[in-house]
């Protein structure tokens, strides 16, 4: 009885250790950028189009700069103009100008063109961001969401209207070549 | 069919029977009443943006649109809302004295409830003591001019001076809203000193057929016709009344307003279509004459 128990024992263990080995084993990085930076998953649902546009919006920035930096860039714009906004009004006693009376307004004061209904459904998709994006993302969801209603696609979908917008009206962005610069531009750019 | 309709009738003693449109106030009048402001896109990136400038303390902005196309309401809205935050004092000029800048100041003073003044310098001195005042209580003042194209050049100088005014955050202290026809451009071209302070320009453009459904139907929802209900004006009735309008806010509701009118006087109808919109304009071409 003892002995069965024992090789019961054994097999799990074996079990948990080639568990644990598949977890350590390496996997190939999908998404993700060739410089090694610690990354979050967050779930948001994209039309195809939209995950087309960051595909395209990558390759009009520095080669150095991936797909997979797309959403990191998109979060810091949406911060700054929304951190932008709030300075303006700081004084007053609204978190949104008087006239901005739905989520639309910001693309109508941003000069952005107004989101479109996807013909089909859009998709669940794991977008990978650095730590202070994602909190970032999460406090303009915060914001939107209590004032407009916003969820975190819509809220994320916005970030990515402001990158493409950002990438016309300024094509001399692509002499800012790693992801740390081009940030800073953006903070600078709207401070 | 009744064949009353309200022509044979005195206009001013014909009293419709709203009720049957399910309707508590009449849907459709051509005052300018924030109530019903229908929010197109170019009203809502006007709203925006202006409020966005208002609040921010940039100073001027402007809005320019022909008639009919809801510079007045929007006026009447900016008035509305911003006059009663407590961080806000609102003035609202309908129609800006002629010419003289001395006399704009005094109207604008005598708005804001201040004293009025026979010297221009006078007159600046007791808008700076409001700003002083206005300040220490944390309230920005805002002026609304409408039918701003009718400004003269020496009243763009005055204004020019009230910008001048600074707050102690650095901003501007004065906040202006500008609304008039499409001229406003032109004279603005005219005053360089004053357009450089323009922060922001919108235009109000006439509605597309979209605009003009989407009009109707909040309009009728705002006067209390339940959604629920089977729709007064049908789709094909919208073009030939965007046609007949050109788009305008003005003209569709004057236009709306006759149809309801000569609706109520056919019993048998239960719903506004093509047919009838085009029957009207047939037989009422003098229909705009007739509210005169």
């Amino acid at each position: 009885m003892s002995k069965k128990k024992d090789k019961q024992q054994e097999d799990q263990a074996k079990q948990r250790a080639s568990t644990l080995a598949a977890l350590l084993k390496e996997k190939p990085k999908r998404g993700r950028p060739s410089h090694n930076v610690s990354r979050q998953n967050v779930y948001v649902a994209l039309a195809k189009s939209q995950k087309k546009q960051m595909k395209q919006l990558a390759g009009l920035l520095a080669n150095e700069i991936s797909r997979a930096d797309v959403p990191d860039l998109a979060i810091s714009i949406l911060s700054a103009r929304l951190e932008a906004l709030r300075r303006a009004v700081a004084d007053r006693n609204r978190e949104m100008p008087e006239g901005i009376t739905d989520f639309e307004s910001l693309y109508l004061l941003w000069d952005l063109p107004l989101p479109t209904a996807d013909e089909k459904e859009p998709s669940w998709t794991s977008i990978r961001v650095s730590p202070q994006q994602a909190i970032e993302l999460g406090r303009a969801h915060g914001t939107l969401n209590a004032v407009f209603g916003a969820n975190r696609s819509q809220t994320f979908s916005l970030a990515l209207s402001l990158l493409e917008q950002l990438i016309e009206d300024h094509p001399l962005i692509q002499q800012y070549v790693t992801v740390e610069d081009l940030r800073k531009y953006i903070i600078d750019l709207h401070s | 069919m009744n064949e009353t309709t309200p022509f044979n009738l005195d206009f001013n003693q014909y009293s419709p029977d709203w009720d049957r449109l399910g309707v508590v106030v009449p849907p459709f009048t051509i005052e300018a009443d924030p109530r019903f402001m229908y929010l197109s896109t170019e009203t809502r990136r006007a709203l925006s943006k202006v409020s966005y400038m208002v609040e921010a303390g940039q100073g001027a902005s402007v809005i320019v649109g022909e008639i009919g196309t809801g510079k007045t309401t929007l006026a009447s809205w900016f008035h509305s809302r911003y006059d009663r935050r407590p961080d806000f004092t609102a003035a609202k000029i309908d129609e800006a004295p002629k010419k003289s800048g001395l006399l704009l100041l005094r109207r604008i003073a005598a708005e804001f409830g201040l004293r009025t003044r026979r010297a221009t310098e006078d007159q600046l001195n007791e808008f700076r003591a409001f700003l002083v005042e206005e300040s220490e209580r944390g309230v920005l003042p805002l002026i609304i001019v409408d039918e701003a194209h009718e400004l003269s050049h020496e009243q763009f100088v005055e204004l020019r001076r009230l910008l001048n005014f600074r707050d102690p955050r650095g901003g501007k202290a004065y906040q202006l809203i500008l609304l008039g026809r499409p001229e406003l451009d032109i004279n603005l071209r005219e005053s360089p000193d004053f357009n450089d302070r323009v922060a922001t320009r919108s235009s109000l453009d006439p509605l597309t057929p979209d605009d003009t459904k989407s009009l109707i139907e909040y309009r009728l929802l705002a006067a209390g016709r339940d959604s629920k209900q089977s729709v007064l004006f049908t789709d094909d009735a919208i073009l030939p009344i965007w046609r007949e309008t050109r788009g305008y806010p003005r003209s569709i509701c004057l236009l709306c307003l006759h149809l309801c009118l000569e609706f109520l006087t056919h019993d048998d109808l239960t719903q506004i279509g093509e047919q009838f919109v085009k029957d009207f304009l047939e037989k009422h071409d003098d229909y705009r004459r007739a509210t005169e």
